[in-house]
């Protein structure tokens, strides 16, 4: 290599890092830097109603506490119910509105757009929408299954796991769309050779479905299912809403704990590590799955 | 943070300079972005006003401040603009720039505080809530009033209200309004049945059974009560009532130990879980808050409501209520005749530490809490007020002949724990009612154990408060 080509390859190295410098100055600001922060601040006691306690180093105390907390471990387990519920009946349905949106008929274009409203509407909104639906006075499930016998109208939200289940049913309802475009990205790039060729062959439409389109969706499930899992991990707004935690925290979630222990009660250690623990639990679950979407890449590449 | 955004946006808009065909040319423009960049990243500040920011005015002869006033969405608007417009009229140096957050007390703490921990300096006087003046004063955030809020002044106002500013001999807040809770009655249907208002939760569920029996086929959807029991402050202080009123407590006389546990306090649960939630009231009020319940009440679907002040005026308003005219107020029942229990609570006018216009912000607080000021907002609003005096304003008892029911309940109302790591314990104070009250087949007992092991290490954390 001759010193002219160094001194360009040099100068590329520097163009190129100068360019990708604002996005790493942004990433690190807005993304490392609260992690670490928030890492920093969970090893420590701060009470912000206490501010003569200081801000003493206490190690891994809190994390300790926290895994002894019967509050959070009862917040883990409706997150971790909440997270396999929710994204198990997302995909199936964003699945399924995949097929049919994928399928050619007339109107296609507007089911399509139809189909993605529920996923452009704030969640705040949705949320509010769906509180309504499920009041117990007014609310339209009971209009629609008791009709004028208002007698017999149901509180919905009043039953633990009543209000549970529509807190899910919420999320599907609105986040199902979402996982579809995933999946339906996924079916675009299947070819259509395949289906021909297992046609010939005799293949019915439930063994093509299952021998063809399912494996070769494997790629663009498990991403469906990465983003679902993520983003179910850290619900809030739903929880905020609709239920606020209740009844008897029974849709008492991880993201809302942390959030009452850190904004409302001030307990600004503790509360970092609730969050630094929602944190690493989807890390590592990311961690996963990409190792999963990795290996099922290379497998599709193997002869 | 300004100054990246705009080195950023030089270099890139100069990076975007339609390309010279020679390279070299290019590469000198490359650097003249890059050097721009810089300066404008750690040069001289560059005039604000051409940057985008507007330059502040000119000063003129009076120097004009401007307060900031945080404040939750009030109810009755007009009233508290028509305050704020006429405080700017007698003090036209001062203008008020009010800042609204959102109605539930919860939710405007978490805004208010999180500001407030930012020591951020545009905030000058604000509420709280009665239950936030020990974290406010230990966190610093709220400013001491004692010289401005002389002892001639205090005695001015019901003294719970005073109390409750208080923390450590110092003064905090200026109350604004009091609330306490009150038991709302369909009086045409009690002299119907010919029931006297009832004294004992007994007696109220025994009169309740009768009348929801009698008015089943004109209203079959009509409870016998309605009050507050969803997972939120507002729990804490309807439990707080049945505890008290059946000779319980939240914590110990001495404020250093949760009482739950206490036989007292587990029996008045119970009466809850097994009279009151889906027998006497609907088991929706497991999702109501104030504004719920009183839907309920208004449109003639409840007998008796539990609920503040400020629900009379609604209640009688003929265009919001189906029951106008109907309603009677009177103190909560108790366990045993005589023995009642209404939750304290209310608001307090405050002055932040980071407050640059402390004078000004106490020349605000001093008139909305005036007496002329308080009036109207009793006439207008329908809270009730903090001054004394008023309770026995001729003007004002004829215009609100409801105060003079209210104020033996006002001035006995009781406080609900006082502490600085208050938000903690009522987050566990609400888990222990909620649960109790909505999981069928829970352990009371051991709840009450669990819960009082929580409240107990918080307590421990600090002294207790006087």
């Amino acid at each position: 290599m001759n010193h002219a080509s160094l001194i360009l390859r040099h100068r590329e190295k520097l163009a190129a890092w100068t360019m990708v410098a604002p996005a790493l100055l942004v990433t690190m600001l807005f993304a490392l830097y609260p992690v670490l922060d928030s890492l920093w601040l969970s090893l420590h006691n701060i009470y912000i109603g206490l501010p003569q306690l200081g801000s003493p180093f206490i190690g891994p105390d809190n994390y300790l506490t926290l895994v002894r907390d019967p509050v959070a471990q009862q917040a883990l387990a409706v997150t971790l119910a909440f997270v396999v519920l929710s994204t198990l009946l997302e995909l199936s349905c964003g699945l399924i509105i995949a097929l049919v949106i994928h399928e050619r008929f007339r109107g296609r274009g507007l089911v399509r757009a139809a189909i993605l409203i529920p996923w452009a509407i704030p969640t705040v909104v949705a949320s509010q929408l769906w509180r309504y639906i499920f009041n117990d006075q007014y609310g339209y499930a009971n209009l629609l299954l008791f009709g004028e016998h208002v007698t017999d109208y149901v509180p919905w939200l009043a039953y633990p796991g009543v209000a549970f289940g529509i807190v899910v049913l919420a999320d599907v309802w609105k986040t199902s769309s979402f996982a579809a475009l995933l999946i339906l990205a996924g079916l675009q790039v299947i070819p259509d050779d395949l289906y021909d060729a297992a046609r010939v062959d005799g293949a019915t439409a439930w063994q093509r479905f299952w021998h063809i389109t399912l494996p070769l969706l494997k790629p663009a499930l498990l991403l469906a299912l990465l983003f679902r899992t993520m983003d179910a991990f850290r619900v809030f707004d739903l929880v905020f809403v609709m239920t606020q935690g209740g009844p008897g925290d029974a849709t008492q979630v991880l993201q809302f704990y942390g959030y009452q222990t850190l904004f409302t009660e001030g307990r600004i250690g503790y509360g970092s590590a609730v969050s630094v623990a929602v944190f690493l639990m989807i890390l590592a679950l990311s961690l996963t799955y990409l190792r999963a979407i990795g290996s099922s890449l290379l497998e599709r590449r193997q002869p | 943070m300004r100054r990246i955004v705009r080195a950023f946006f030089t270099y890139s808009c100069l990076q975007s300079v339609p390309r010279h065909p020679s390279r070299g040319s290019h590469q000198r423009h490359r650097r003249a972005a890059l050097l721009l960049a810089w300066l404008v990243l750690f040069g001289p500040p560059l005039n604000d006003s051409i940057a985008g920011e507007p330059a502040a005015p000119p000063k003129r002869q009076t120097a004009s401040i401007t307060l900031r006033f945080v404040s939750w969405k009030p109810d009755h608007p007009r009233v508290w603009d028509e305050a704020l417009a006429e405080f700017t009229k007698t003090h036209p140096d001062i203008s008020v720039v009010r800042e609204l957050a959102p109605h539930s007390s919860t939710a405007y703490h978490d805004l208010l505080t999180q500001k407030l921990k930012n020591r951020d300096a545009t905030v000058d006087v604000f509420f709280m809530d009665v239950i936030w003046v020990p974290e406010f004063a230990e966190a610093g955030w709220a400013r001491r009033l004692d010289e401005r809020f002389t002892p001639a002044l205090r005695e001015e106002f019901l003294p719970a209200t005073i109390e409750v500013g208080r923390y450590a001999d110092h003064f905090y807040g200026v109350p604004s309004r009091i609330d306490a809770g009150l038991l709302y009655y369909r009086s045409d249907l009690l002299t119907k049945y010919g029931f006297p208002p009832p004294t004992t939760w007994d007696e109220l569920a025994r009169q309740a059974e009768t009348i929801v029996e009698g008015e089943q086929p004109r209203n079959p959807t009509l409870r016998g009560y309605t009050a507050q029991f969803k997972q939120y402050e507002g729990l804490v202080c309807n439990m707080l009532e049945f505890i008290d009123s059946h000779g319980g407590s939240l914590l110990t006389a001495d404020g250093t130990h949760s009482a739950l546990a206490k036989p007292e306090a587990l029996a008045a649960v119970q009466f809850v879980r097994d009279r009151v939630i889906g027998r006497l009231a609907s088991r929706a009020a497991l999702t109501y808050q104030e504004p719920e319940s009183l839907s309920v009440f208004l449109q003639g679907h409840a007998v008796f409501h539990r609920n503040w002040p400020y629900a009379w005026e609604l209640a009688n308003n003929q265009t919001r209520s189906t029951v106008a005219g109907q309603v009677a107020v009177m103190p909560l029942p108790g366990f045993t005749p005589g023995r009642t229990t209404a939750a304290l609570g209310g608001w307090l006018y405050g002055i932040s530490a980071y407050s640059q216009h402390p004078d000004e912000a106490w020349a605000l607080i001093e008139f909305l809490s005036s007496q002329a000021m308080q009036k109207k907002f009793t006439q207008e609003a329908g809270i009730a007020p903090s001054r004394q005096s008023l309770f026995s304003d001729p003007d004002l008892l004829a215009a609100a002949p409801q105060l003079r029911n209210h104020f033996a309940v006002l001035r006995s109302a009781t406080a609900r724990p006082r502490s600085p790591l208050y938000p903690a314990i009522s987050h566990a104070l609400q888990r222990y009612f909620s649960r109790a009250l909505a999981i069928d087949d829970l352990d009371l007992a051991h709840e009450a154990t669990v819960a009082d092991a929580q409240i107990n290490r918080l307590l421990s954390l600090t002294e207790p408060v006087p």
